[in-house]
């Protein structure tokens, strides 16, 4: 597994070096994981496996769909040791994450909803999205803000 | 004693306190859950930020312009800028957010900006100084437009929230008072609690004293008290009952009265019991009571009543008194009773005998001519043929046969005068001149003398006499009565015996009476006769031929019941067999 999530990040870290002028970069990985920083085209996402989650959302009205990546196991892919994840996006919002909700809950980093795209101007590229209906303990505000939209980075301390 | 109204207020009031408690508590509750949901912040209160970090990606398109201008951003980042701002219209046009403008009245200007915004396309690179300046003129209205969205949205969610803790407030006003309600009405029933505690330890208090007291009554009685329940066993067993039964209360308590001594098992205890159970009362006298076979029965009165809880038989009781002391004074009063009556039969047999004495000298006297030619006839027969045969002896008798003869007609006659003697005798006696007359008298010397004379009269007859040896042969008696009834006995067996057959006179006795019993081998007497014998002036079918008054055996008897004797006939296979008794002398009296 350790070997597998090796050899992958190193083959995107070349595909990224490879393809810049095609593919951009999505989504930066930066701190306590192997081969630091690591980039993710959205490709790169697109290539894991996908989980889906069906929740509502404080921003919208109605249950939307979303596809994405588990957190968990991304950030187990990149073998990653700390405990905050601090997130950051497009507009410089910033929150800290507890390492504890993506072993807890089925966290994901959602690039589509309802089969669509999720796009830069709207809540894209990529959604940190909760299992919200889920769980009744995240319906609370706390959880509300971290739920990260137009994410660009994590930071893993 | 309590009033009549208390026990029903005493009840009531607890019930309007409960009542009034679990509404309080209700409304509390109902109020509690209410500020629960209202306390409930939710992202839809977060507008503020919404604006204002729309606001910021308004200027920072602007600032991204103006660095355009100055060479100093490309049109890569003026593109970034752009979909940022786009984004927060895209978030404004959502759902919640959409509500919200429309509230604070400002959709309308969202829409012309939206239209304003989307009609603005990404400049294509390079971009020259004009182009970004028409860009920041063209986005000039948007910061204007955030900033009093900011304002508004303040604004609106201040007199939101201070609606919301109004609410709150008044609604945790409403809790306090409930609280303070449900603290006084708790205080009640705790109150109502510790008087009713009080009251019942009173209560319970009192009805033990009584039952004590109770208790105390029952143990002290002198009479037996036991109780038993509805299915027969026993409940109390006093210690007087335990006495008089000789079971301890250990051993009667809880068992069935018949299993505790057989006596509750007898059928007339049983019926009384069956009864008190079916409500009746019934009681029992002078039952005697066993406790063991040697000991004398106790005599017991037992009372059975029914125990009644509300008109429902839960038990019975018994009182069982010990009567044994009425039962001897019974006793003794049912003895003197039949000692009395005794007393008065022995008194009226003798009543009666003397009457009958009395009826005996009446007849005697009555038939005294019969009885004077009967009695008479014999020695003035015996004093005639002396003073016949003198006349015809005359100067040839000799002087000793002249004494001789004399003598004999003296002796006959000294016989009547005795005879007549005691004749006046029986009569000064019957109208109560003197006492009785029987006086101590040796019956064999009165009958050897009467043998003789009876020898003398009849020298062919073979008369024979006999007694024990140590007899005691005194009797009270008279002696003239005695005498003329063995005469008359004698005579009379002298006169029915066949020709040279011996006529015994067999005297002896028992510890009372002496017996005289004459006998001969003359003929049997009748069995018609028999019942008739010793009537006056009866003869019977053996007296034919021969001379007699038939008043001999009627006086004979008579004069020995006069003095205390009597007269039978004997049943002997011997000829005729008759027996005269006559009590014993027993000393002065």
């Amino acid at each position: 597994m350790r070997y597998a999530a090796i050899s992958i990040s190193t083959c995107i870290a070349l595909a990224g070096a490879a393809l810049a002028a095609e593919e951009p970069v999505i989504l930066k990985v930066t701190g306590l994981i192997d081969d630091a920083p690591a980039h993710f085209t959205m490709a790169d996402l697109r290539a894991l496996p996908t989980t889906t989650l069906e929740t509502s959302t404080v921003v919208t009205d109605g249950v939307h769909n979303f596809t994405g990546v588990l957190l968990r196991d991304l950030l187990a892919q990149l073998d990653a040791t700390g405990d905050v994840i601090t997130a950051t996006a497009l507009n410089d919002y910033v929150v800290d994450i507890p390492r504890a909700d993506v072993e807890q809950y089925d966290v994901i980093v959602g690039y589509s909803m309802n089969g669509a795209e999720l796009d830069r101007a709207d809540k894209g590229p990529l959604w940190i999205v909760y299992p919200r209906d889920g769980h009744e303990a995240l319906q609370d505000i706390r959880y509300d803000y971290r739920w990260v939209w137009q994410l660009s980075e994590l930071e893993i301390r | 004693m309590r009033p009549l109204g208390r026990p029903g207020l005493a009840l009531i009031l607890p019930l309007i306190a409960i009542f009034v408690f679990a509404v309080l508590l209700a409304f509390a509750l109902n109020r509690m859950v209410r500020v629960a949901d209202d306390i409930r912040v939710n992202a839809e209160h977060n507008m503020l930020w919404v604006m204002h970090q729309s606001e910021i990606a308004a200027r920072r398109l602007v600032e991204t312009t103006l660095r355009a201008e100055l060479g100093e951003a490309d049109a890569a980042e003026i593109a970034l800028r752009l979909d940022l701002l786009r984004s927060r219209f895209a978030l404004l046009h959502e759902g919640p957010q959409r509500r919200f403008m429309e509230e604070i009245g400002m959709r309308e200007q969202l829409s012309t900006l939206n239209q304003t915004l989307q009609s603005i396309a990404p400049p294509s690179a390079p971009i020259s100084p004009s182009t970004a300046q028409d860009l920041r003129e063209a986005l000039a209205p948007f910061t204007r437009f955030f900033s009093r969205a900011a304002n508004k949205t303040m604004i609106r969610e201040w007199d939101d929230l201070g609606g919301r803790l109004e609410t709150a407030r008044a609604q945790l006003r409403q809790i306090i008072a409930s609280l303070f309600g449900i603290t006084v009405t708790g205080a009640v029933l705790i109150l109502t609690l510790f008087f009713a505690l009080r009251l019942s330890r009173q209560r319970t208090n009192m009805l033990r004293r009584e039952r004590d007291f109770s208790a105390l009554l029952v143990s002290s009685s002198g009479d037996g008290i036991l109780a038993i329940d509805a299915a027969g066993r026993c409940t109390i067993w006093n210690d007087a009952m335990a006495t008089m039964t000789g079971q301890p209360a250990e051993r009667a308590v809880g068992r069935k009265l018949s299993d505790i001594t057989g006596f509750f098992g007898t059928a007339h205890v049983q019926t009384a019991l069956k009864a008190s159970l079916a409500g009746k009362d019934r009681s029992i006298a002078l039952q005697p009571y066993y406790r063991d076979a040697e000991e004398p029965a106790l005599y017991v009165d037992l009372r059975f009543s029914p125990m009644l809880d509300e008109g429902r038989v839960v038990g019975a009781i018994v009182f069982m008194h010990d009567a044994s002391d009425r039962y001897a004074a019974r006793q003794r009063a049912a003895q003197t009773r039949g000692h009395l009556e005794q007393l008065v039969a022995e008194r009226t047999r003798e009543l009666d005998e003397a009457l009958l004495r009395e009826r005996s000298a009446a007849d005697l006297y009555r038939n005294f001519a019969g009885m004077i030619s009967h009695q008479f006839r014999t020695p003035l027969a015996v004093a005639d043929s002396a003073l016949q045969r003198l006349i015809r002896r005359g100067g040839r008798a000799s002087t000793a046969e002249i004494v001789d003869r004399a003598r004999g007609a003296r002796d006959a006659i000294a016989g009547l005068t005795r005879l007549v003697a005691s004749t006046m005798d029986a009569t000064r006696l019957q109208t109560g001149q003197v006492g009785a007359r029987r006086v101590a008298c040796d019956l064999s010397n009165l009958l050897e003398g009467v043998r003789a004379r009876q020898q003398a009269m009849a020298p062919e007859a073979r008369i024979e006499t006999d007694h024990p040896a140590n007899l005691n042969a005194v009797a009270l008696c008279d002696p003239a009565h005695a005498e003329q009834v063995l005469e008359n006995l004698m005579s009379n067996a002298v006169k029915y015996a066949p020709k040279g057959s011996a006529i015994t006179v067999h005297l002896h006795g028992n510890a009372t009476e002496l017996h005289c019993d004459v006998t001969n081998d003359g003929p049997k007497i009748a069995e018609a006769d028999r019942a008739q014998l010793f009537d006056a002036n009866f003869r019977g079918q053996n007296s034919v031929g021969t001379r007699g008054t038939g008043v001999g055996l009627f006086i004979a008897r008579s004069l020995a019941r006069m003095q205390g004797g009597d007269l039978q006939l004997r049943d002997t296979d011997r000829g005729t067999s008759f027996r005269f008794t006559l009590p014993r002398y027993e000393g002065e009296k």
